[in-house]
């Protein structure tokens, strides 16, 4: 059963805007839409600059556009902050871990977003 | 109180068709994820079975919605009647739920009293809806002497995806309650 958003909705956007994979390659400066295909398809992540040239054309706030995979990492970032937070507790209690528990608090307890 | 499961999040409806099929993509209440044409030639089923077996693997449906094309007095062809029970039989293998929706269900659900219930006009009334995704995809209205277009395939998948959700939203909703006193 898929309950969990897909990895990206470029292909989405870009079919909104009615543009081409090759008029969005030459957008993010490469030869031909076989990157952008291969985003699209979920077969190759794209690097920090190329997500942040494809949040200019769409004007989408990256995580919008990989909103699955900005789930996931959501996900395993909670847990790592839960992992700290059982170590953080056994410091000795001052302001600066409880600043830390609060914000750790706020990371591992972040609701999630309705679609 | 009854417990309703859990609602489908992502539709796959498929529009089949002589070019090819129609598909379109339905997550949440009736955000459009995807939607698009996949032209088929030579073995026109083998080559839909394929594709649709591709557009499975890569959104991982909860629900395939297919037009009923084997109810009484349909007038759909051999090749597509086979291909409509293929897909039904493609859907058990994922084990995905499958919903068949007449023409009559689609037009009821969107086009309201005098209106045509013509293809052409269920298309206008979803470009309206989805006005950004659909609306330079609607074609010119069909002449009689020419074949139909083969965009209209997506608006009808989506009009079948459309449907499915709005009458799972139906049913899920709770009916009148009685007051009491009244």
């Amino acid at each position: 059963m898929a309950s969990s958003p897909l990895t990206n909705y470029l292909r989405k956007h870009r079919k909104r805007l009615g543009l081409s994979q090759d008029e969005v390659a030459f957008l993010l400066g490469t030869q031909s839409g076989t990157r952008v295909c291969r985003n699209e398809r979920f077969v190759r992540e794209p690097s920090l600059e190329t997500a942040l040239a494809y949040e200019v054309i769409f004007q989408q706030p990256i995580r919008e556009l990989f909103r699955g995979l900005y789930r996931k990492i959501e996900k395993e970032v909670a847990a790592r902050a839960g992992a700290l937070a059982y170590r953080t507790r056994r410091q000795k209690p001052n302001r600066q871990t409880r600043r830390k528990h609060q914000v750790l608090d706020r990371i591992i307890n972040k609701p999630d977003d309705e679609t | 109180m009854k417990n309703h499961p859990p609602q489908p999040f992502r539709l796959l409806a498929l529009a089949l068709s002589s070019k090819g099929l129609g598909f379109a993509v339905l997550e949440g209440r009736a955000t459009l994820a995807d939607w698009g044409n996949k032209l088929v030639t030579g073995d026109k089923n083998a080559g839909a079975l394929k594709k649709v077996s591709e557009l499975i693997a890569h959104y991982e449906p909860d629900m395939l919605v297919l037009p009923a094309t084997n109810t009484p007095g349909s007038r759909r062809s051999a090749r597509i009647r086979k291909l409509g029970e293929a897909l039904v039989t493609l859907a058990a293998t994922h084990k995905l739920k499958t919903r068949l929706l007449t023409r009559e269900q689609l037009m009821r659900e969107f086009i309201t009293g005098d209106q045509e219930r013509t293809k052409h006009a269920l298309a206008e009334c979803l470009a309206g809806r989805y006005p950004e995704e659909l609306g330079d995809r609607l074609p010119p209205k069909r002449r009689p002497w020419k074949s139909e277009d083969y965009r209209m395939d997506i608006f009808e998948a989506v009009a079948l995806a459309l449907a499915c959700r709005l009458r799972q939203d139906r049913r899920r909703k709770p009916g009148p309650t009685k007051q009491r006193g009244a």
